[in-house]
């Protein structure tokens, strides 16, 4: 970090962009319903504060929060580390794809997400009809809801983080004796914690400002402290409590996202441009993990997706003939169109914000803090604060791509940090301008985890996230809102209707990640790189 | 460090002030907020916007309590002129915060089916009750239950789903019936007793009605919901069918009858556009329509029923507070339920 600089470095001045954008639409909002909480009829005090800790109710909320959030993070990191490294390592058929299908979970609306669990889990289940259990009420049908949505966060950094160790270092590990197992520990795992702990920072994150399927299948008495907060606003308007609860739960995530930032500044190691190449798995043992991986991913991500296209196809030529519907066309065009232009936002506050962070701690760590602030509190804020435009499309936009840009700060953040050094020097030494440079070097090096962040972010702008926080429109109905609408009556038809347009939404989104992600021109880019690197 | 990342964020601020200084929105068009349920034929509002020259802009504000909090929030720079959707429970409510304008026009002068009182003009009614599982029923051939009691009895264990009064509305409305058919010692008590007897709360009717209630895959054959809902399964169904798969069961101290309408906003604009529409939502049409596409019974007296909702007839009593006390301790009982339950 350069200290000894005394003026703010060019790249620095990047961080502008972001930040001029949080401060519009995240903390400004947030500061004047800060005011209003303090000004309002029952104003909020620092017995306020204590109180909160000393009523057992809100105390169990936040105590469970973080402990659901901790052992979901465990859990991922158990089961998504040797995926991964499956999937980094061998080549097999619909491997890509498999990739791909992973961020589906991202893009289901929650409610349907919980059908698909009780269809398998549920009392009437498919898994309760053959072993006679079920586990709908219990504590593990919750952290398996949250793995269902968290675990493809984790491993696809694992995945890309394998695919950036040192091909080289690896064999130089190996021609000295060191076993498969010794060279996982001393070689592959440090190089590859620091984009673990980023993902991991993002699933703690996300678990404990949960609403989602947790809540649905636990029932209230599951509920998170952001849950608390939403009921304390949207529907008991007791700012000065949901005010003072929203400032403790900032500061204790933010804890969590400083520590992160600072782990991933101190720990990252730059990396080399000689990637280990895909393997066919050659021994019963190696198609065994690969079986295995699969069936991991199968059981905690792809079998709830299973569920619901199967009811979906079993629904029939009427509800599929909703899908013509005017309601729906609209609906598709809607969710194409929101999904574009929060993409564009992210992705120029993502890059911008990454490239800054590079020098400084605290601009990383900012990178979470639409994350770390409960977004009812935002929304909220944005009511008061510009209310003539808040039926206006750009605040609905501004909100995707507030709560999409962070994957792509994040994503391109740990790729960044791997950067070759030798490669830019090389290049600058060769009388290559900065501009050059980034457009020559860097983002060639960086495209796949761009990309990976670009789909996590399209993934978040198709999902539902807030969108039901924020004024909205009957011409601006997504798919989601539509599916909500659905299931918002009684009814058979309803219900398959609701089902056909969520398999909709995943085919949609699969299409979309296969775009933006593509695995075929992944593998070119490191071709053209490695031959790019031999002439510099 | 920190200083430099502060001194560029102080930059940014000045920027965005920059930025909402200029600009700011203006069209000739009447505000309309709703909740989440508000739903009319698209044609119908079309011919509404033609034949008055009127463009509607409709803003969905959430579930109605939280589309009146939204409105409370912002009544210095209120974000609708005409609002629709604020009931008969909320009324207290958007009374003591006093966002709304009386209204005089030719709809106040003609009696509504059912009263509602304050500046809101009634545009439609329903009840909120329990709705059971028929198969569930004939299958494991449990007799119904005959009153909310039994419900507190080992036989009706884990059967009931309802949703929270804090954050729904159907389960705000079955709370309140709980206390002005019980009493609200005997409703509280009732409450602690359901609580061990493995009550489900829900967040909201949505995820009881699908994922907790029996006919959709969960474990609890009885329901909060609508008294028009087995109505809607039937208009709702797959294939042709004559019989609902659902029923109601109305209890003594579990029927509300729920009355909402539409009202001016104070401070709002357009207030002759405005009241066009609040005409237009007491019309002949709106008021046929809206019995399916909403799911209520019309407030204009002589209003056609459609052959549909014959499987959904009205309750002969119902439990609804008395209106000031609802005013007075709403807010009370719904902390005071959160204690009982889920505390």
């Amino acid at each position: 970090m350069a200290m000894h600089r005394k003026r703010i470095p060019p790249v620095l001045w990047l961080g502008l962009v972001p930040l001029s954008f949080l401060s519009l639409v995240m903390l400004a909002p947030l500061l004047r319903i800060g005011v209003e909480a303090v000004t309002g009829a029952s104003g909020a005090t620092g017995a306020m504060v204590a109180d909160l800790w000393r009523e057992d109710y809100l105390r169990w909320r936040i105590i469970w929060s973080f402990v659901q959030a901790g052992a979901t993070c465990i859990a991922a990191l158990v089961l998504a580390v040797p995926v991964a490294w499956v999937l980094a390592r061998f080549r097999f058929a619909g491997r890509g794809l498999l990739l791909r299908l992973l961020m589906l979970p991202f893009v289901v609306p929650t409610l349907v997400a919980a059908m698909g669990v009780l269809a398998l889990w549920g009392p009437h289940g498919l898994v309760s009809g053959w072993f006679g259990i079920h586990l709908q009420d219990t504590p593990w049908l919750l952290l398996y809801g949250n793995l269902f949505f968290n675990l493809c966060l984790v491993v696809r950094a694992g995945v890309d983080a394998l695919g950036h160790v040192s091909a080289a270092r690896v064999a130089a590990a190996r021609t000295l004796g060191a076993s498969p197992w010794r060279v996982f520990w001393r070689v592959e795992w440090p190089a590859i914690v620091p984009w673990l702990a980023s993902a991991l920072c993002l699933v703690f994150l996300y678990c404990l400002s949960g609403f989602g399927l947790a809540l649905v299948l636990g029932g209230q008495r599951y509920a998170t402290a952001e849950v608390e907060i939403y009921t304390l606003v949207a529907h008991e308007l007791q700012l000065a409590q949901a005010g003072v609860l929203t400032v403790c739960m900032a500061l204790l995530t933010a804890l969590v996202a400083l520590a992160y930032a600072w782990i991933e500044q101190h720990l990252a190691i730059p990396g080399r441009p000689d990637a280990i190449a895909l393997r066919r798995p050659a021994s019963w043992r190696q198609w065994a993990a690969v079986g295995g991986a699969v069936l991991v991913l199968g059981v905690f991500c792809g079998a709830p997706l299973l569920a619901i296209a199967v009811r979906a196809v079993q629904a029939g030529a009427p509800a599929w003939a909703t899908v013509l519907e005017d309601d729906s066309l609209q609906a598709v065009g809607n969710t194409l169109r929101f999904t574009a232009a929060a993409l564009v936002l992210a992705v120029v506050l993502g890059v911008t914000h990454a490239l800054a962070a590079r020098r400084s701690v605290w601009l990383r760590a900012a990178a979470f803090l639409p994350f770390v602030v409960s977004p009812v509190a935002v929304a909220f804020g944005l009511l008061l604060l510009y209310p003539q435009w808040t039926a206006s499309l750009w605040i609905l936009v501004a909100a995707y791509a507030l709560l999409a840009y962070p994957f792509v700060a994040q994503s391109l953040g740990a790729a960044l940090d791997q950067l070759p050094l030798h490669l830019t020097q090389a290049a600058r030494t060769l009388g290559a301008t900065p501009w050059r440079l980034f457009w020559r070097v860097t983002l060639p090096l960086v495209l796949p985890s761009l990309r990976r962040g670009m789909a996590f972010a399209a993934a978040t702008a198709l999902g539902e996230f807030a969108v039901t926080l924020f004024l909205s429109r009957p011409e601006w109905t997504t798919l989601t809102t539509l599916i909500y609408e659905r299931l918002g009556r009684p009814g058979a038809g309803n219900r398959d209707a609701a089902l056909v347009l969520a398999a909709l939404l995943m085919l949609l989104a699969l299409l979309a990640f296969l775009l933006i992600d593509n695995p075929g021109r992944r593998d070119g880019t490191r071709t053209r790189l490695v031959a790019g690197a031999a002439h510099a | 460090m920190l200083r430099r990342t502060f001194s560029l964020w102080a930059a940014s601020l000045a920027a965005s002030g920059l930025l909402l200084a200029t600009g700011a929105a203006s069209a000739q068009e009447l505000r309309v907020l709703v909740h989440s349920s508000f739903s009319l034929p698209k044609p119908m509002l079309a011919q509404f916007e033609a034949q008055s020259g009127i463009k509607l802009s409709i803003i969905k504000g959430g579930d109605a309590g939280e589309m009146l909090n939204k409105l409370i929030l912002t009544r210095a720079q209120p974000i609708a002129d005409v609002v629709f959707g604020i009931d008969n429970a909320l009324m207290a409510k958007a009374r003591a915060a006093d966002v709304l304008s009386p209204y005089a026009g030719a709809a106040t002068q003609r009696v509504a089916a059912v009263p509602l009182d304050g500046p809101v003009v009634a545009v439609d009614y329903g009840y909120v009750n329990l709705n059971y599982d028929k198969a569930w029923f004939a299958k494991s051939g449990l007799a119904l239950p005959q009153k909310l009691d039994d419900l507190a009895q080992p036989a009706y264990r884990d059967l009931l789903v309802v949703q929270n009064p804090a954050t729904s509305s159907p389960g705000y409305a079955f709370l309140l019936a709980t206390i002005a058919g019980m009493g609200e010692e005997a409703a509280f008590d009732w409450w602690g007793r359901m609580r061990a007897n493995g009550l489900k709360v829900a967040k909201g009717w949505s995820e009881a009605y699908y994922t907790e209630f029996t006919r959709n895959g969960g474990s609890r054959p009885l329901v909060v919901s609508y008294a028009s809902s087995p109505a809607a399964e039937v208009f709702y169904s797959k294939e042709k069918i004559t019989e609902s798969p659902t029923a109601n069961l109305f209890l003594k101290g579990g029927v509300f009858r729920q009355v909402e309408g539409v009202a001016l906003v104070k401070g709002g604009q357009q207030s002759e556009a405005a009241g066009k529409f609040i005409e237009f939502m007491r019309s002949a049409p709106v008021q046929e329509a809206l019995q399916t596409t909403m799911w209520m019974y019309a407030a204009e007296p002589r209003t056609p029923r459609p052959e549909v909702l014959r499987h959904a007839v009205e309750p002969t009593a119902f439990d609804n507070p008395p209106a000031e006390l609802m005013a007075q301790k709403g807010a009370d009982w719904v902390s005071r339920w959160t204690r009982v339950v889920l505390k």
